[in-house]
């Protein structure tokens, strides 16, 4: 794929002050936990159709556009695990990686199959025969008219909005430019700039719907600089890549409080699995009401 | 009919309940709004006492580069480069256009023009076709609209918006309006362009196909009735059904089935499945001497005749002038006379008397059988043409014409887009002979017989 010459749209202030989720009455913590399972979801579903990571990481994007914002889809309508994966097939459609129905509805059943949301993604990373998950006939019909169906709904509400400049090369090529490529913990640093990258996609602060890629990706080296001990030249060098003090500080500290909030997340659901369908939020609604009124 | 009123009761229940809803929805966000205004209000009042100690609000993060106090000077000290990324929101409905009358009606979408009911713009909307194929909402559909989006040039086409009709598989582009195409615009013109006209459109054309292909991106079906121009000269390339992303190498297998016939590169019609940006250079060849005689130049009847029509104007390929071109699938099956004295260049100086020895020049090279012998877009706004008399002609003192898309539906009489997903083009059932029209014309002195055959 060709990188796009167009920065990525950005969300509106109101986008991100209420949601149409919030405005049906659906808590804005639990929207937080749906949204932030969702991305993973979205991940998980991409490392087992073998996606590249941008293509995983625009789907993520989409997903996330979707439900922003009040005239954005709501959780108490649209299934999460159905905008995902319809997002993933989608953007994987209009990419030279398409995949088909088949196989994103074998994997998204295979997942759903799972006792946990948390799953181990890199664990995924060895399972190869997702693709191959069995699902019956009449099911994968009725998974196939849903995935087809929710495209158009996608597609309306971002409208056609689909573009997404992500800030994986650039974070490469600003490697090259700050000369780090001969220093000895390089391919390391690199790796932990990437891996930020991609932590940075679940963000519940949506630095990806916030922020333009070349101050995600100076973000990220800043970061995985500290944390891998290579020393950056001794000026503000992340002005000469368009990104103010100002907006460095404040991705820093969202991209570092990705692994915490995914931390909470885990300890908040346990055992449980966050809710992925209209119905499941439902039940999850009912049970925090009646816990509520006996409290 | 009862089958259609159970219908219309379920579609009316789900309207219904869809009412009730947005009804719900719509007191929400007034709610919200009224909130909102309140907050607002609040907040402004108190910015208001604020102002003073508004530049120290600067966030002081843990990790974050050692916080210097000179704050206040470092932001004015360099401009970073902000870019102007737009956001999105829902698609409009349909309804918010008047339709004032149709244009076109094309293989892939019905063109009409339209006013925003609103604000009284005048606009085009393109009715997208929604072939449903096994794979969902069309990636054709998908395509045309991410490349206009992303298309932003004075002369190409500007998308304003996508709309959606009630139905979500009804769904419209959101064009400016442009009173002309070139192809309806030849032909109520009773004389050619001017030299100096066909020059500025000439420029402004290939300014745009630059672009496209500086960002990667083959158009795949130029042609006159794809040229927009509006009553002020300036030019604008539409229609982006065809075209999509390549890369360098291109991709395997592209399909073979893309650009009009008449428009369409010898390395093509020879079934080519790696093509590059040569194709839409062959297009503006084609166009070139289109807008000189106010003529399609290569009015092919189907494949084998449009590739006769070829090689009776620019010569018959060789080894030497095209190497490798007999690997093309389709050239096996191709009987080319061997040792034939070749001038293209004088077929086209004799069928263009009017035009200069630089512009026959241009026009022999972009109509090259051989793809790697074109010009770039680049090479083409460097050429000689352009700065010998007479100058292009500005852009604003183009004539104006009564605009047929503002009014009578338009008939077209050139061959439509290829259809995609069609079998890939062959060159005909029999073998086929072509040295008797050849030796009908008085160009062909030199006798360039050649036979075609089914493969
Ligand atoms: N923005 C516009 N303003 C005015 N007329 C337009 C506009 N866009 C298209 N048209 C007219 O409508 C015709 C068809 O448009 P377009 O080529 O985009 O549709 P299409 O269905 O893809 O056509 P085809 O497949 O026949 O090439 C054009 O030839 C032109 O005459
Ligand atoms: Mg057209």
């Amino acid at each position: 794929m060709q990188p796009s010459h167009l920065a990525t749209p950005l969300a509106t202030i109101e986008q991100l002050e209420t949601s149409g989720s919030q405005l049906d009455g659906i808590p804005a913590d639990l929207e937080d936990s749906v949204r932030f399972a969702g991305a993973r979801l979205t991940q998980a579903a991409g490392i087992l159709l073998r996606l590249p990571q941008e293509i995983v990481a625009q789907a993520i994007v989409v997903f996330t556009r979707f439900f922003l914002g009040p005239e954005g889809g709501s959780l108490a309508e649209y299934d999460t695990k159905n905008i995902s994966a319809s997002s993933l097939y989608i953007i994987a459609k209009m990419s030279a990686w398409p995949k088909s129905p088949r196989n994103v509805i074998n994997v998204y059943t295979y997942l759903d199959s799972l006792s946990s949301t948390f799953i181990d993604i890199e664990e995924l990373e060895r399972k190869h025969d997702a693709e191959e998950y069995y699902v019956s006939e009449g099911t994968f019909q009725s998974q196939k008219a849903q995935l087809f169906a929710i495209e158009p709904h996608i597609l309306r509400v971002l409208g056609f909005q689909l573009h997404v400049s992500l800030p994986y090369t650039l974070c490469i090529t600003y490697l090259q430019a700050l000369d780090v490529f001969n220093q000895p913990r390089a391919s390391e640093l690199a790796k932990r700039a990437i891996a930020r990258l991609n932590d940075a996609l679940l963000s519940p602060q949506l630095l990806y719907l916030t922020h333009q890629s070349p101050c995600l990706a100076t973000a990220a080296i800043y970061l995985a600089a500290k944390e891998v001990g290579v020393k950056l030249p001794d000026v503000e060098w992340w002005e000469v890549f368009d990104t103010d003090r100002e907006e460095l500080g404040f991705l820093v500290v969202g991209m570092l409080s990705v692994a915490n909030f995914a931390l909470e997340e885990k300890g908040k659901w346990g055992k449980r699995k966050v809710p992925m369908t209209v119905e499941e939020l439902e039940v999850e609604l009912e049970s925090r009401r009646a816990s509520n009124s006996e409290e | 009919m009862a089958g259609a009123s159970r219908w219309a009761n379920i579609d009316d229940l789900e309207s219904q309940r869809k009412k009730e809803k947005e009804e719900k929805k719509r007191l929400k966000q007034l709610k919200q709004q009224q909130a909102e205004t309140e907050a607002e209000a609040l907040r402004a009042k108190k910015e208001q006492e604020e102002l003073d100690s508004r530049p120290a609000k600067k966030r002081k993060l843990s990790p974050s580069p050692e916080n210097r106090s000179a704050s206040a000077s470092s932001g004015e000290k360099r401009k970073l480069l902000r870019f102007e990324a737009g956001g999105w929101g829902p698609c409009r409905n349909v309804s918010n256009f008047e339709t004032l009358n149709h244009i076109e009606e094309g293989t892939y979408g019905w063109v009409s023009r339209a006013k925003e009911t609103a604000t009284g713009e005048v606009v085009a909307l393109k009715k997208m076709k929604m072939e449903y194929a096994q794979d969902g909402f069309p990636v054709t559909a998908l395509r045309e609209i991410q490349l206009l989006q992303h298309s932003k040039h004075q002369h190409v086409i500007n998308l304003r918006e996508v709309v959606m009709g009630d139905q979500l598989d009804e769904v419209y582009l959101v064009m400016d309006f442009i009173e002309h195409d070139l192809k309806s615009l030849q032909e109520i013109m009773p004389e050619p362009f001017l030299a100096s006209e066909v020059k500025t459109l000439l420029l402004q054309l290939t300014s745009a196909l630059d672009f496209l292909h500086t960002h990667w991106i083959l158009h795949r079906d130029l042609k006159t009735s794809n040229i927009l121009l509006n009553n002020r000269g300036i030019l604008k390339i539409a229609d982006f059904g065809m075209a999509r992303r390549t890369s360098d190498p291109p991709p395997p297998n592209l399909t073979q089935l893309v650009v009009t016939l008449w428009y369409r590169a010898p390395e093509l019609l020879l079934g080519t499945t790696t093509y590059d940006f040569a194709i839409d250079m062959w297009s503006l060849g084609c166009i070139f001497g289109e807008l000189l005689s106010k003529e399609p130049l290569l009015q092919g009847k189907n494949e084998v005749d449009e590739l006769s029509k070829i090689f009776s104007l620019c010569g018959i390929p060789t080894d030497m002038s095209w190497p490798g071109f007999r690997r093309l699938p389709n050239a096996r099956s191709l009987k080319l006379p061997r040792d034939v004295e070749q001038n293209a260049g004088s077929i086209i100086r004799t069928k263009f008397p009017f035009l200069t020895t630089a512009g026959c020049g241009l026009l022999s090279s972009l109509l090259a059988l051989n793809p790697e012998s074109r010009p770039t877009a680049q090479d083409v706004l460097a050429h000689p043409y352009f700065k010998e008399a007479p100058k292009p002609k500005s852009a604003a003192l183009f004539p104006t014409f009564p605009s047929k898309a503002g009014g009578e539906k338009r008939r077209r009489a050139s061959p439509h887009a290829p259809v995609r997903g069609g079998a890939a083009p062959g060159l005909g059932g029999k073998e086929i002979d072509f040295s008797g029209i050849f030796a009908r014309r008085d160009e062909e002195q030199h006798g360039a017989g050649f036979t075609l055959r089914m493969g």
